[in-house]
This record gives C-alpha cells, sequence and structure tokens, in this order.
C-alpha cells in the first residue's frame, strides 16, 4: 500500500498540466490518493511549481528544496508535487485539492499564486504556506526571495574585468524591480573595476521565448558586446548562443557550466535549502509566523559558481573579497554615490538604500544606455 | 554596422524559415478548401519528436523525418474528425491543435531544457566567404534553402500543374470536383497530411536550428502568424513568403534598436513585427478582385458527397 502511494505520488510529480491524457491520470491518482490517505503523523507538504522541472532553472532549484526538506526530515515528511500549473483557477484548484488530501504545508512557487494563496490562508488556519517572491502576508503565509543583487554586483565584476570591448549585454524579461535592481547591481560591479563600461538591454516583453532570447544575445553579440547576461531565462537558450559565439556568459538562478564550458564566466546559484528547512522545522515544531524573508548571502541563499579559469588568479581573489564583504555585511552594493541615467543623484554618498526603495527600484544606475520601458 | 546588418540580414532567413514551411503547409490545406487551425500544436509536436528523435539517433534527418511524421499523423486526426464526421473545422482544428501541445509535453518531457548540435550550415566555399553577401546567403543550413525551394515549389504546382488545378477545384467547389470524377475526401486528405508534414518540418527547424533546444512552449505562437501570413498573403504563396520574412527582419530589427537605446517603448516595438506584416500585406493585398479570386471559395465549408 505505501509503496504504491509513493509510486503515485512520484508518476503525480511528474505529471504536465497542459496535456489532457495526463490531466485524466492526475484526477484519477488525486482521487486515489485521497483514499490512501491513512499514513497519519507525517507531515505532508504540498509544492506547485509554475514550470516544468527541468535540469536548470526556477522550478528545478525549487525542487532541490523540496529534496533537501526529504533528505533533512526523512520519514517526518511526505511530498505531493505538481508542477507546470499556469496561475490562476487552476492554481487555486490544486490548492484546494491540497488541502482536502491533509498537506498541513505548502511551497507556492510563483508570484501570481499569491491571491489564491492568501484566501487558502485565511480559510485554513492550520495549513502553513510559504510563497515565492509575492509581498502579502498571513499568520500563517510568508513568502521568500533572494538578494540576487549581492551576487549580481560580484558577477558584473567579473564581467568588467574580461570585458575589452567595454560593452556588455543583458538580455531581460520584463522591467519588474526585481530585475532593474538586479541590472543595476550588475553595472554597478563592473564599473567598480572598469569606470568605461556600458549597457546595453533587450526587454523581451515575454516571460517565456528561447528563440526571441536566443536572437536579442546574438543582436547585443552584432553591438560589440562581448560580455552577456542571461537574466532570469530558464532555459540556456542566451548561453549556450554565447558558447557558440565566443562570448562570455553569465547567468542567473542555476549553474550553466555544462551548457558554456568555455565561456560561462560565472553562474548567480540560488538556493532554497536552508529557508526550506528552516521553515519546516517551523511547522513540525509549532513555531510557524508568517515571515517576509529576503535571503542573501549571509543565508546561503545566494551564491557565485563556476568562475571562469579565464580569470587570473587576483581577479578571483578580489571576487571572493568582495563576496567576503557582501556576507559579512561589510559592503552594501547600493552605497552612494549612485547617480541615474538622467545624472540626477540617486543615493547621496556615504547612504544605502533601504530595503523597501530596493524592492520597488524603477530607475536605471548611469552607464545602461538602453531606457526602462514606461 | 556591418556585423549588424548581417546579424539582421542572416536571421532574417532563418527566423523566417519554420513560418514558410509551415505557411506553405498550410496555403495547400487552405487551397482544397480546409481550415485546419491546429498548426501551432502540430509544430509543437514536429519541434518536440524532431529534437527527441535527432538527440537519441545523433540523425538530423532522421529528426526531421519523424517530426514530419508525427505531425502528419496528428494532422491525420484532425482529417478524420473533420472531414469523415463532418465536425466542425474551427473547433477541431483548435482541439487538435491543443491536443498537439499536450503530445508535444509528453514527448519532450524527459528533455526539457536540454539542448542540442545544431544543424550545420553549408559551406559553398568561396561564395560563403564573400563580405555580407555570403554570410547572409551561403553560409546557412540545408532547411533554409528547403523553405525557400518550398515556396517556389508550391507556388508551382497550385498555379501551373493538372494536381494543382484539381487541389483549387476541390476547394473552390467539391460538387463540381465530385461530379466529374475528382476524389474530393481522398485530395482534401492528402493536402491535410502535406500540410501536417510541412508544419512538423516548421517545428524542428525550430528545435534542431533555430533555437537548438527543447522546452515547453517553445513555438511561442509561431503557428498563429503562419496562419494569419496565409489569410493576409492572400493565399498567394510569394506574397506569404514575403510577408514570413518582413515578419523574421522586423522582429530581428526591434532587438537591434533595443539594443541601441533609442527611446522608443519596447512594448511598441515588440508589437511592430505584427502591425507592420499586417499593414504591408494589407496594402498588397488591397485589390478585392484579386482577393476574391484567390480566396478557396468552400473554405472551411463540410463536404458531404452526395451519391
Amino acid at each position: 500500500m505505501k509503496s504504491l502511494l509513493k509510486n503515485a505520488v512520484f508518476k503525480f510529480r511528474r505529471l504536465s498540466w497542459r496535456d489532457p491524457a495526463g490531466l485524466l491520470a492526475a484526477g484519477v491518482l488525486l482521487l486515489g490518493l485521497s483514499v490512501n490517505a491513512v499514513a497519519a503523523d507525517k507531515l505532508k507538504i504540498g509544492y506547485i511549481y509554475p514550470s516544468p522541472v527541468g535540469d536548470v532553472g526556477w522550478a528545478y532549484e525549487l525542487d532541490r528544496g523540496r529534496q533537501a526538506i526529504e533528505a533533512e526530515f526523512g520519514d517526518q515528511v511526505e511530498s505531493i508535487v505538481v508542477e507546470n500549473i499556469p496561475e490562476g483557477p487552476d492554481a487555486a484548484r490544486i490548492m484546494n485539492q491540497f488541502a482536502a488530501e491533509g498537506a498541513k504545508m505548502i511551497m507556492l512557487g510563483s508570484f501570481g499564486y499569491m491571491n489564491d494563496g492568501l484566501k487558502l490562508a485565511k480559510r485554513y488556519p492550520d495549513i502553513k504556506i510559504i510563497h515565492a517572491s509575492g509581498y502579502k502576508l498571513a499568520d500563517n503565509m510568508g513568502n521568500f526571495q533572494t538578494r540576487n543583487y549581492e551576487s549580481a554586483y560580484v558577477a558584473g565584476m567579473s564581467a568588467g574585468y574580461v570585458t575589452k570591448s567595454n560593452t556588455i549585454g543583458m538580455v531581460a524579461a520584463y522591467a519588474i524591480p526585481e530585475v532593474v535592481g538586479i541590472i543595476n547591481a550588475f553595472t554597478l560591479g563592473a564599473q567598480s573595476v572598469n569606470p568605461d563600461v556600458t549597457m546595453k538591454v533587450v526587454w523581451l516583453n515575454s516571460w517565456f521565448d528561447p528563440s526571441k532570447a536566443q536572437e536579442s544575445a546574438r543582436s547585443l553579440i552584432a553591438q560589440q558586446s562581448d560580455v552577456i547576461f542571461s537574466i532570469y531565462q530558464d532555459t540556456p537558450s542566451v548561453v549556450t548562443v554565447a558558447e557558440e559565439e565566443g562570448v562570455y556568459v553569465v547567468n542567473t538562478s542555476s549553474d550553466m557550466k555544462k551548457y558554456a564550458p568555455k565561456h560561462l564566466l560565472g553562474s548567480m546559484q540560488i538556493s532554497w535549502k536552508n529557508h526550506f528547512i528552516e521553515q519546516t522545522r517551523a511547522v513540525l515544531d509549532g513555531s510557524f509566523k508568517g515571515i517576509a524573508y529576503w535571503g542573501g548571502m549571509a543565508e546561503g541563499a545566494v551564491s557565485m559558481e563556476s568562475w571562469s579559469d579565464d580569470l587570473t588568479a587576483e581577479q578571483v581573489a578580489a571576487l571572493n573579497a568582495k563576496i567576503t564583504d557582501i556576507t559579512d555585511g561589510k559592503f552594501h552594493p547600493f552605497t552612494g554615490p549612485i547617480t541615474g541615467q538622467d545624472n540626477k543623484v540617486m543615493i547621496a554618498e556615504g547612504e544605502t538604500i533601504s530595503d523597501p526603495d530596493l524592492l520597488g527600484i524603477s530607475w536605471l544606475v548611469k552607464g545602461v544606455e538602453t531606457k526602462l520601458p514606461k | 554596422m556591418l556585423d549588424s546588418l548581417v546579424f539582421v540580414l542572416a536571421g532574417t532567413l532563418a527566423a523566417a524559415t519554420p513560418l514558410i514551411l509551415a505557411a506553405m503547409g498550410e496555403l495547400v490545406v487552405e487551397k482544397s478548401g480546409v481550415l485546419n487551425l491546429s498548426i501551432e500544436g502540430m509544430m509543437a509536436t514536429g519541434a518536440a519528436t524532431g529534437f527527441v528523435v535527432a538527440t537519441q539517433t545523433d540523425s538530423t534527418v532522421a529528426g526531421f523525418a519523424m517530426a514530419a511524421l508525427a505531425a502528419m499523423l496528428l494532422s491525420l486526426i484532425f482529417a478524420i474528425l473533420a472531414l469523415g464526421f463532418l465536425a466542425s473545422q474551427v473547433a477541431t482544428g483548435l482541439a487538435v491543435g491543443i491536443l498537439g501541445l499536450g503530445v508535444s509535453v509528453l514527448i519532450g518531457k524527459d528533455f526539457e531544457g536540454t539542448t542540442i548540435k545544431p544543424l550545420e550550415k553549408v559551406d559553398l566555399g568561396f561564395l560563403s566567404d564573400l563580405p555580407l553577401l555570403g554570410e547572409v546567403l551561403f553560409a546557412q543550413d540545408v532547411v533554409v534553402y528547403l523553405g525557400i525551394a518550398s515556396v517556389v515549389l508550391v507556388s508551382f504546382v497550385l498555379n501551373r500543374t493538372k494536381l494543382g488545378l484539381v487541389i483549387r477545384a476541390v476547394g473552390e467547389s467539391p460538387e463540381a470536383a465530385n461530379s466529374i470524377g475528382y476524389p474530393v475526401l481522398l485530395v482534401r486528405t492528402c493536402a491535410i497530411a502535406f500540410g501536417g508534414a510541412m508544419a512538423g518540418l516548421g517545428g524542428a527547424h525550430l528545435t534542431l536550428s533555430y533555437t537548438p533546444l527543447w522546452a515547453e512552449g517553445l513555438v511561442a505562437g509561431r503557428g498563429w502568424i503562419v496562419v494569419a501570413l496565409v489569410v493576409f498573403g492572400t493565399w498567394q504563396a510569394p506574397r506569404i513568403a514575403i510577408g514570413a520574412y518582413l515578419f523574421g527582419a522586423v522582429s530581428l530589427i526591434e532587438l537591434f534598436v533595443q539594443g541601441q537605446g533609442f527611446a522608443i517603448p519596447s512594448q511598441l516595438m515588440s508589437a511592430m513585427p505584427y502591425i507592420i506584416t499586417i499593414v504591408v500585406l494589407a496594402a498588397i493585398s488591397r485589390n478585392p478582385r484579386v482577393v476574391r479570386l484567390n480566396y478557396p471559395a468552400s473554405l472551411g465549408l463540410p463536404y458531404l458527397r452526395s451519391e
């Protein structure tokens, strides 16, 4: 019986929401699960991912967090995973399904699950929810984000070191504050070692179009960019173009070394392990509170992986020193004086940006040539 | 500057190829009087199948062949429902399209986010080494040339051969074609199968050459562009090709302009390929007589053979 359940859960995990046959099977399995769900005492944790768990990327990193929970708590927890759920009514239905199945903790893997998640939190006070990148909180609903601007600053430094054309190209989806903050930090980092560097950005205006991302990278390379910064591309689209064209590339979320063994400059890795384990422990011992978690290098939530061998020993030492400073809280990438694109001083000398300002940042620093889409 | 020009021009040929292949297929289908809206799904199925087969067998040719076959099988489901059971072509096309998207996810499940070595570019010796021209015209992958050839071929067959005449007759008036002894359903089924295979090839070009990786949703609406191109190109192969190249060129220029930092809202830029393509095609097709001449009179109408 137990193995049957496990098997069912496993199969469910690999299901994708857009295939009708799978949908049917999912329904049947869910039915089976609710009948079979007798294993008491175990903490059932439901996970909803917005995209399929691939080899790299957002959902993959969330799933690594799940694996970390399972490794840490073993028999005490049980996972139910559904991937590739569009934000909207489908997500709400899955959440309610989880509740009906007796899940006492739910991880919501996308911003757009926020309002449905909050409704669920109000309806079921005994279900604890952790939500990726949202801003609404409840006693039993917290959210989590990473301070990617910290690693972006260091990655920017490395780009400043290697660029010969002093032109860096960036491929970004939408100009949301999170992305704007990363672009700024990357630029500031590059300028700190190479004041002449300028940035070109292509906004894709689409969350997912690998072909367009690749063409954007090619267009930036054709315009003399010799380092490409791939921001929140869940596929190795941009990274493979850079490898093919022989320019350096930095990517976010996951390490993509294997897709660009020669030209990956470094990867801005994120990790949910520590946060997920902490939150699960809190649910298990009853101390869970809905908090807004914003993890950086100090919390082990962001790091730099796979520095290129082309960086000199001194450069790597400087990069690592900066990482240590950021980790120890001795350095904040957004420390003034910082000037905006229009030459206005945005952060005065000696001042540091506040967290709320950084969360809502909507201006680009000097040195970024592209304007923000308005 | 030359780099940028090469980027736009060479990229245009590659970007337009999936659209052209699928559009030539759909043109034949619509000329036979059938409206198949499942292009997006068939392209996705072809893209996934081609990628998986090419990865597993190390043979790009096998990848393209199986992509064409898989999409053709999908199109035959459409044929059975729409021709055999006289189901609404619009509704059936949409349903089969959604099915195709689901099938593509299922096929590509274990390959999500993986990459493949892209199809080799041809090397025509000194021709490929010519500045600008060489890189743009003589250093593409072989499928790009097949795309151009398909425009010439489809145009020739439809307008200059007896086979083309039969296809068009079936699309204009299936009753008349039937009464002089042409097998309407067979002709339409073959047209649909051809359309499916071409959509599959177009999809495979996406994953095996243009964007050499598989990820769900990779086709990203190109199937719908194809449907629009056929209509706005007024069912004439050369105009459809012009539309496809224009669409490809503008979508690349858009990225280039963004990188230059002009103060044009990027959202407007992203809409440009659609706006310009539609405006230009509408402008060259503004003669209503020509449109009516080329519009297959029985497009989308179910046909029940009267004994």
